[in-house]
């Protein structure tokens, strides 16, 4: 199997799956959605396994790593500025679901702030960091 | 002051009648990893680097060049 083929392979599991999805939100079936998500992630980790060519490699690994640092920034800053317009309008109008809006997003913010913060620190400890003085 | 790091590997692939996907699997990387850093788009790390000298059976020297121009 080449990398074209994996391609094609990968793009049917995911027509299959969004028709299963799309079937099963139509006759409001929660148990088949789950099967047929849980089916096509089986199937695509299989012949991913079982497939011989390189799919990941250190520039894809980059550039996931700069994609994921830009979705973070992006949705940090989205969700924070949200918080602070719903606690901002939740006092003014006086309603207390826009407040309560506001601060579940807030909590939102400070955990995806803390679990970057602990992660980096993580690999940054894996890749060398460290304290110690020079010789 | 511009830094670049260049590189012969188009050069050697077409002296030994290599593809891409050849070098590619030699290395083990992906083509498109191989197509980036023949065209300057991708500096590869000194592991890979080291790879891609070795598939050719030359020191990393004379595959990769470091351009430091000062303007």
């Amino acid at each position: 199997m080449n990398y074209q083929e994996f391609k094609k392979i990968k793009i049917l599991t995911t027509s299959f799956i969004s028709a299963i999805v799309a079937i099963a939100v139509v006759y409001d079936n929660i148990i088949l959605a789950l099967a047929g998500v849980l089916i096509g992630v089986l199937f695509l980790f299989l012949v991913r396994k079982k497939t011989k060519i390189i799919l990941v490699d250190e520039r894809i690994q980059i550039i996931a790593g700069r994609a994921a640092r830009l979705t973070y920034v992006i949705s940090t800053v989205i969700i924070a500025f949200l918080s602070l317009i719903f606690v901002g309008i939740g006092r003014q109008t006086g309603e207390a679901d826009y407040e309560t809006l506001g601060i579940i997003l807030s909590y939102i913010t400070l955990f995806s702030v803390a679990s970057y913060s602990l992660s980096y620190k993580y690999f940054s400890k894996k890749y060398g960091e460290t304290n110690d003085e020079q010789d | 002051m511009a830094r670049q790091t260049t590189n012969k590997i188009k050069i050697y692939r077409a002296m030994r009648d290599m593809t891409q996907e050849e070098l590619a699997d030699k290395a083990g990387v992906t083509r498109q990893t191989i197509i980036a850093i023949e065209k300057n788009k991708y500096v590869p790390s000194l592991e890979l680097a080291f790879k891609i000298a070795k598939v050719f059976n030359e020191t990393i020297e004379k595959i990769f060049e470091y351009q430091n121009d000062s303007k």
